[in-house]
């Protein structure tokens, strides 16, 4: 301190100076925040745009220029889509959530089996067996795509929502994904629960199962939604009105009603807000999740 | 004393092996059928469509007794993988889908790459409780279903109702047919196949931001500070740090952006079907119609194997670039 208040002229230049590093990084910061936020507000700048569409009216909606704010906000087109007796939409949901929960119990389950087998045991073929569920992984969709409509319909699955089930069930990334976590789990936990004469199932569901709920939830909400939002696959194989997923009936119910875009937001939302909202609860998961799995 | 030591060995190994007999009966009953099961599903399927891409295969035909070809589905060998540089009509459409599937991956990529890696750097350079924040937000369009993702983007690009035509008015702009006008271009790139990777981007990003982010968070600390008080920059520290300890990443981001890029799908089949004039037709939608609306499934199973064969190259081709010889 003392020496500081006797030294003159140089400490008060270095301060200046400090002083303007400071402002420069406060700059900085504040150069940071603003493109940041900018850059959040062209993000969702989309779904704003959606979802004031879907409270305008069918005049307000193709006036030109058209307006940003809708004037008189209105519920009716919610209303309209809701009983609209061609849009059974509970029908739709059902359908959807169907086919997503049983893929999800499935692959869970799969995944998880196979997953402990191939990080607890030793057994004759493991590698070549491992090697090639990495090597299935490299196979594009669009590849297996026309083969496997054509198995569905040798195996009578067409217009079935089973045939957006059955070849979905296993999933060479969830075992992989499962394998990984298993093996960091210590043997000991087994080897106790033999000790107590339990049968390797009952230590798969008595041991491992509850061990890997972070990993489960992780893979659960990815499976989920991939199913949930899936196009390409449902578009293929459902052919009749009644057992549309959601994605496929909103693109019918666009092509229905053309440039109709307040009636077609409205619907957009109710498909599209469900799953941002399960995001919003499980954000933490399904950014990790993401991050590892090098999959969509 | 001996004997008792002995009888409770061969008791532990009795019991050990009949362990070991359970494991071995667990390990067979469990795996061999889900290995079984994954095998028909994806080798039958891939065989198929190895074979498929040599014959003439129609659905609505019904052939041979092996996977219906052969007879009324006849062997045509190489024929249409010969036919893909011919000039019918469908093989000109196919070129035109490979030429803009790989305009589309080319253009994306790069362009992908500018925006997540200096938004990854920034977000990793605020407060924690904010990062949250926008990590949130810039993932929330890939989580969106693509259709959905699809209809906005087409309620946005409308020229008379879409929100950025009225920006580009409000700026004093004059608005422009965003995806059916067949003679707009920008950059010898079609307007409608900008509007598409412009939308692609925006669905796309917040997936790489988040590989990134991990990334960023997962270099020592140590490294920047060290550099910091030999005097670098924080210009210097990107490019002589942190760029070459991403590298790892950045081939895994690449490879994964370019193989997912060639297979869009969902959001040109809504958008546009693939037009104007085919100006967005890509592979995947060209095999879809072949297939499933003209039911020329061998035809459409050789292009499936392009499709194939170029993934694989990228994937290939990147590993070899971006090699990296050392870990941190």
């Amino acid at each position: 301190m003392a020496t500081t208040s006797v030294s003159t002229g140089r400490p008060v230049a270095r301060a200046r100076k400090r002083s303007r590093l400071y402002a420069m990084k406060r700059l900085r910061r504040v150069a940071l925040y603003a493109l940041l936020t900018f850059g959040c507000l062209v993000t969702l700048l989309p779904f704003v745009w959606m979802i004031l569409g879907s409270f305008k009216t069918s005049g307000e909606i193709i006036r030109i220029p058209p307006s940003f704010w809708p004037e008189n906000p209105t519920l009716q087109n919610y209303r309209t889509i809701l009983t609209d007796p061609k849009l059974p939409l509970a029908r739709f949901y059902f359908n959807s959530l169907f086919v997503s929960v049983s893929v999800v119990t499935l692959v869970l389950f799969t995944s998880s089996l196979a997953g402990f087998i191939f990080a607890k045991y030793e057994f004759f073929g493991k590698n070549v067996a491992f090697s090639f569920i990495l090597a299935t992984l490299m196979i594009p969709f669009q590849v297996l795509m026309i083969p496997s409509y054509l198995i569905l319909v040798r195996l009578g699955l067409i217009d079935s929502l089973w045939g957006l089930i059955v070849p979905g069930a296993t999933s060479a990334f969830g075992i992989f994904m499962m394998k990984q976590f298993i093996q960091g789990l210590p043997n000991e936990l087994l080897d106790a629960a033999r000790i107590d004469g339990s049968s390797e199932w009952g230590i798969y569901w008595r041991v491992i199962v509850p061990q890997v709920g972070p990993a489960l939830a992780t893979l659960g909400i990815l499976t989920f939604m991939g199913n949930w939002n899936s196009y390409l696959w449902p578009l293929v194989v459902i052919t009749s009105h009644q057992k549309r997923t959601l994605p496929i009936v909103l693109t019918w119910f666009n092509s229905m009603h053309g440039t109709r875009y307040d009636l077609t937001m409205a619907a957009s939302v109710l498909i599209v807000v469900p799953i941002l909202i399960v995001y919003a609860i499980f954000q933490r998961w399904i950014v990790q999740g993401f991050t590892l799995s090098g999959l969509k | 004393m001996v004997s008792a030591t002995s009888s409770g060995q061969s008791r532990r190994r009795r019991a050990f092996s009949s362990h070991q007999r359970g494991r071995s009966i667990f390990v067979v009953s469990a795996l061999t059928p889900l290995m079984l099961y994954m095998l028909f599903w994806t080798l039958v399927p891939m065989t198929w469509a190895l074979l498929l891409a040599f014959f003439e295969y129609s659905p609505t035909r019904v052939g041979g007794s092996l996977f219906g070809l052969g007879g009324d589905n006849p062997f045509v060998g190489l024929t249409h993988f010969r036919n893909m540089f011919g000039s019918t009509l469908e093989a000109q459409k196919f070129r035109m889908s490979v030429r803009n599937t790989l305009i589309f991956s080319f253009a994306v990529l790069p362009l992908n790459l500018a925006i997540t890696i200096p938004l990854a750097l920034a977000i990793e350079a605020i407060d924690a409780r904010l990062k949250t924040v926008y990590r949130f937000v810039y993932f929330l369009p890939t989580v969106t279903a693509s259709v959905g993702v699809a209809l906005i983007w087409g309620y946005l690009y409308n020229p008379q109702q879409g929100l950025i035509n009225m920006i580009i008015r409000t700026l004093g702009g004059s608005g422009q047919i965003w995806l059916t006008d067949p003679r707009a271009s920008v950059l010898g790139v079609p307007l409608a196949l900008w509007a598409i990777i412009i939308t692609y981007l925006w669905w796309d990003m917040g997936y790489n931001l988040v590989i990134f982010i991990a990334a960023i968070q997962s270099i020592p600390k140590d490294f920047h500070e060290a550099a910091q008080v030999d005097g670098a920059n924080i210009w210097h520290m990107f490019w002589n740090i942190t760029l070459p300890l991403l590298r790892p990443t950045l081939l895994f981001v690449c490879v994964l952006t370019m193989i997912s890029s060639f297979q869009v799908f969902d959001i040109i089949q809504i958008m546009t079907s693939g037009g104007p004039q085919d100006q967005t037709r890509v592979m995947v939608l060209d095999i879809y119609l072949s297939a499933f609306r003209y039911q020329q499934m061998g035809w459409a199973g050789a292009a499936s194997l392009v499709l194939f064969g170029m993934i694989f190259i990228v994937t290939f081709v990147q590993t070899r670039l971006l090699r990296t010889q050392w870990e941190y």
